[in-house]
């Protein structure tokens, strides 16, 4: 199942048009609890269309503060009124020093950091009743590293014992940015654990940075970073295509699903193929 | 806490560059790409508010309007974590400290009040109203629509566009704003006298005539046959325009 980022640039168009067809629709529930008037009717018309998947962004995993608990205590009220499949969140931090920073600065790659974000991880999944799904994020300096960042991501994931939202687009910008192999980063990865896909555009600005905007289609060399990963799956996982910035056509995103659709197909194939 | 203090004062270094720009020693970071999280910390937080205060940020100078969203993030931590309420805090900073850009461009306190105002009214949850559409205008209780601000101002704001506003339009301005059903935000210039018949109505419904007599009673007036007509004229438009949602049910 392919989904999309449900964004108010164009929930007029995606309620009232046939352009995109997603299998599930993802929110940021920072951005859609706690509201009412025009926009708690519109979500409330596509959740009624769309299963709904959740990727937050203000929880601060990662943060040295402590845990925001009637935060989070909102956010367990808003996954059960929308029936919400999932939650995820991104291994970083938003709040520092007690101010929120809204956006998601990279967590030094170190044990007692380690340790740290495991236990908040922990934590928000009891308060939660629920496994989350972490997302790698993209990054473009590391912070006084002493791990590599492929320990880092899976000595939490070990310690939590939480899933794994693999944005592939980010594996690809970390892997350019900070040269290494992002198809061997991928293969390091636990697997089974991988609850979770997201699939993104990015822009290279320069011969040695890309930065992860999510404001452009996909390109050829993520698609197939995508298809390597799913030939390492044993199982279909359901995957998001982020589009936030320079939004298109709606039905530009709906070709971009259908190449996600149209890969996760053939892939399938191959593996009954392998074992037939 | 189990990160140490040495994480805990790396992670604190790169939030506090993100907000002031001032770098302390962080081992290992790359330094021609850092400065890309201050860019994009501060083109989130710029793009919210102009987004919440377009005609402020067009009333301002361009470096003014720079300078101060600069300041409020690095000298404010931010609380709030849902972003579309963090432009309230921005509003709060520069009147809980007296701004001195308060004072050199006096109609700015009321245009970030008008601006606020209409974000919160279209973002708020939703207040239940339990009352019926059909009664009567004159008899039946009325029932204020709960999703409502009442404001007053120094400058006529929500009557002229910023720039055209002087030191003569100085006044005590009122007005009332609301939702509609739609989720548009309305507002309604009103005279003192009415903002007090909407904050009685505020209080429960109440009928045309027990809203006369406290009015009255509060004043020590007696409303003539025009100031009267006036009234009821404002609420009929009122109950168009749903300011008041309906009749109190029985």
């Amino acid at each position: 199942m392919i989904g999309i980022g449900y964004r108010k640039d164009f929930a007029e168009t995606f309620l009232t048009g046939t352009a995109l067809n997603p299998a599930f629709i993802e929110v940021a529930p920072e951005n859609w609890m706690g509201i009412g008037g025009y926009w708690k009717k519109q979500f409330a018309k596509v959740l009624e269309r769309y299963p709904l998947f959740t990727h937050g962004l203000s929880l601060s995993i990662g943060s040295p503060d402590k845990l925001d608990f009637d935060f989070l205590r909102k956010v367990k009220a808003f996954l059960k009124e929308t029936n919400a499949v999932l939650y995820s969140e991104h291994l970083s931090y938003a709040k520092c020093d007690n101010a929120h920073l809204y956006d998601l600065l990279p967590i030094p790659f170190t044990q007692d950091a380690v340790n740290h974000v495991s236990e908040r991880i922990r934590t928000v999944q009891d308060l939660l009743e629920q496994k989350i799904a972490i997302e790698i994020v993209s990054y473009y300096t590391p912070v006084a590293p002493e791990l590599s960042e492929i320990q880092f991501i899976n000595s939490i994931l070990e310690e939590a014992d939480c899933e794994l939202l693999l944005d592939v687009n980010n594996v690809y910008v970390n892997g350019f940015n900070h040269h290494y192999d992002a198809a061997a980063f991928i293969e390091q990865l636990p697997m089974e654990r991988v609850r979770y896909i997201h699939m993104a555009g990015h822009e290279k600005v320069s011969d040695t940075l890309i930065l992860d905007t999510h404001g452009e289609a996909i390109i050829d060399p993520v698609y197939e970073l995508f298809a390597h990963t799913l030939r390492l799956l044993d199982r279909d996982v359901p995957v998001l295509l982020e589009r936030d910035f320079n939004i298109p056509e709606l039905v530009e995103l709906q070709a971009e699903m259908d190449r996600l659709n149209s890969i996760k197909e053939s892939i399938r194939k191959e593996k009954e193929y392998a074992f037939n | 806490m189990l990160l140490t203090d040495t994480t805990q004062q790396y992670q604190s270094n790169l939030a506090c560059y993100c907000r002031t720009g001032n770098l302390a020693a962080i081992p290992g970071i790359h330094r021609e790409n850092i400065r890309e999280y201050r860019r994009l910390v501060y083109n989130v937080v710029e793009d919210m508010l102009r987004s919440a205060y377009p005609l402020a940020a067009d009333f301002l100078p361009g470096e003014e309007w720079e300078a101060l969203v600069n300041e409020f993030f690095s000298r404010h931590a931010c609380q709030s974590p849902q972003v579309w309420y963090m432009p309230k805090e921005f509003y709060e900073y520069l009147a809980e400290n007296n701004h001195p850009v308060l004072a050199a461009y006096p109609v700015l306190p009321d245009l970030l009040l008008f601006e606020w105002t209409e974000t919160e009214l279209f973002m708020m949850e939703d207040k239940p109203v339990d009352c019926s559409p059909s009664g009567d205008l004159l008899f039946s209780k009325l029932v204020l629509n709960p999703e409502h601000l009442l404001l007053a101002f120094d400058f006529p704001v929500h009557r002229k566009n910023a720039g055209q506003i002087s030191d003569r339009d100085r006044g005590a301005y009122y007005a009332a704003s609301h939702r509609n059903t739609a989720g548009e935000v309305i507002f309604t210039d009103c005279s003192p006298g009415l903002v007090r018949i909407l904050e009685y109505l505020a209080e429960k419904p109440q009928s045309v005539r027990a809203l006369f007599d406290r009015f009255e009673q509060e004043y020590q007036v007696l409303l003539n046959e025009d100031q009267q007509e006036h009234m009821i004229h404002f609420l009929q438009n009122a109950l168009q325009q749903q300011l008041i949602s309906g009749f109190k049910n029985y």
